[in-house]
């Protein structure tokens, strides 16, 4: 239990630091922008889809990153640690394989499309209440909360990559936003919200 | 006759407003005298006149938003926009009215202002707490006073707004066509938009509310009391949520009124992405504050994303950009 402890510790130090680095990505996207607005007319050129580009590119590999060591792609939650940590190589394997042979966005594609549906079977097994599910804190409201807003975020960033032309965007974005803020609720606030539920 | 009654709205919102906040700047200045008075001294008195003068600048505040409110309902039943017979073609309506959010221009310190004063009143556990945020509150209210005082010049953009429209329509002037069209697109997706009336006041509510987690950090800093950790979480808790909520509601905004405009990774979404990622951090930090030495590093990391978060409002004026309003 104690490993298991220190294995979500360093889990989380890496989360911070991979998020710190996204941030680091923000500030470097900013000054860059305004370097580059020093031509008032830069955004019809082929610079700016430039920039995008290379934006993307720098934040894509901290976004596999982050979604690792979320534990969004590794079900910590269904396996054991060590088919856990072969589950986690395998996943980032065919990641980097895919992103070589078809580019970034098809092996991030990939790693969000078995999270998504990882997540969607850790959300039926914890509103069914199993013991295949392991969590960290103790009470239903805040598992289903850590789930909702883990699933809500794989959506939210799966939209964002894959589905961004797709006439359902704007559909799929509020479902991964309500997620989310009902996650974050049930997470913050799960005694009120067990007092709500027992009013009723 | 409309124009001139809202002149003459936007007159009496400026000699009603002007007191107000003159009384917020001096009650302020008590208020930093009486905080900073207690942090030395630690006298029940001094920080029982804190106190006071915290309630009384609030209530100023709502007062002064009271008066706000009226003025845009001025704006709202005097200035109707009727777009020409001849624009029929251009414009798909007959004419549109400003339904003007409370938190745009000079309005929107003003508006976080009240918020976080709002919200220092229910600090209650931990005096210094207050009384340094008493400081804090004091310095915010200096700065809405001469930086971005809402009765000194109400809205001058819908001011010159409004005045262009009018006089270039009486005075039969050719621009009229491109005119109506920027002012029907600034109404209709800026002014009365449900996104504007919600996206901005989640995101000062949420940044009333992580002021307090800042200096609440800072104290953990200096005091080392588990105490102020459990205050800064809880009001991070609550300006996340609103952050959170409140940023993602700007993306269908986004998505619909810059459509044919280059906003992907704008400085201010890039600032917004790295506020918000810093307080994931902190949040998921947070899980462990109470091992080993991460509390220190959960209160560095509360204080950067405080640094982060006025980055980011501050990109609006320092960097070119589509939320911006400077240009190169």
């Amino acid at each position: 239990m104690k490993y298991l402890k220190n294995y979500d510790y360093g889990l989380i130090i890496l989360t911070t630091l991979v998020l710190f680095a996204i941030g680091l990505v923000c500030v470097y996207g900013i000054a860059y922008y305004n370097y580059l607005a020093a031509n008032p007319q830069w955004q019809y050129t082929p610079l700016y889809i430039q920039y995008i580009n290379n934006m993307n590119s720098f934040l894509y590999p901290f976004l596999v990153l982050l979604l690792i060591s979320l534990g969004l792609c590794i079900p910590k939650r269904l396996l054991e640690q060590d088919i856990l940590i072969k589950f986690g190589v395998l996943a980032l394997g065919v990641t980097i394989i895919l992103t070589f042979l078809s580019g970034i966005e098809t092996g991030l594609g990939f790693i969000l499309a078995i999270m998504t549906g990882v997540q969607c079977i850790v959300l039926i097994l914890t509103i069914k209440k199993s013991k295949t599910v392991r969590f960290e804190k103790e009470g239903y409201i805040v598992r289903l909360g850590s789930v909702l807003l883990h699933l809500g975020v794989v959506i939210l960033i799966f939209n964002f990559v894959t589905f961004r032309e797709n006439p359902f965007h704007i559909s799929i974005f509020w479902t991964g936003t309500l997620l989310v803020i009902a996650g974050n609720i049930f997470s913050f606030y799960p005694g009120r919200i067990n007092s709500l539920s027992q009013l009723k | 006759m409309a124009f001139s009654e809202y002149l003459a709205a936007r007159d009496f919102l400026s000699i009603i407003g002007q007191p107000v906040i003159t009384y917020i700047l001096l009650v302020s200045f008590l208020q930093g005298f009486f905080s900073i008075i207690y942090l030395l001294k630690h006298k029940d008195n001094y920080y029982s006149y804190l106190v006071k003068c915290t309630y009384i600048i609030t209530y100023l505040y709502v007062l002064g938003f009271l008066f706000l409110i009226w003025f845009h309902l001025q704006i709202y039943n005097t200035v109707l926009i009727e777009y020409p017979e001849f624009l029929r073609q251009l414009i798909p309506v007959e004419s549109s009215r400003f339904i003007i959010p409370l938190w745009i221009e000079s309005e929107k310190l003003y508006f976080w202002a009240m918020v976080a004063s709002v919200f220092v009143l229910t600090v209650q556990r931990r005096k210094d707490l207050v009384s340094f945020l008493g400081v804090v509150l004091s310095i915010f209210s200096t700065i809405v006073y001469f930086l971005s005082n809402p009765f000194k010049e109400p809205l001058p953009i819908v001011h010159n707004e409004i005045t262009m429209w009018y006089s270039t329509l009486s005075s039969g002037d050719g621009r009229i066509f491109e005119m109506a069209g920027n002012l029907f697109g600034r109404i209709t997706f800026y002014y009365d938009s449900t996104y504007m009336w919600t996206h901005p006041p989640m995101l000062f509510i949420a940044y009333a509310s992580l002021i307090i987690t800042a200096a609440a950090c800072v104290y953990m800093l200096v005091k080392r009391d588990p105490v102020y950790d459990e205050i800064a979480y809880r009001y991070a808790k609550a300006g996340y949520i609103l952050l959170t909520f409140g940023m993602l509601i700007g993306y269908p905004w986004a998505v619909e009124a810059w459509k044919d405009s280059a906003w992907w990774w704008d400085p201010k979404i890039s600032g917004s992405i790295m506020m918000w990622v810093l307080y994931t951090a902190y949040l998921h930090a947070h899980i462990y504050a109470g091992r080993g030495k991460m509390w220190k590093a959960t209160a560095y990391l509360g204080i950067i994303c405080f640094a982060s978060l006025l980055f980011t409002y501050l990109l609006t004026y320092i960097v070119p950009g589509i939320h911006s309003v400077v240009q190169p």
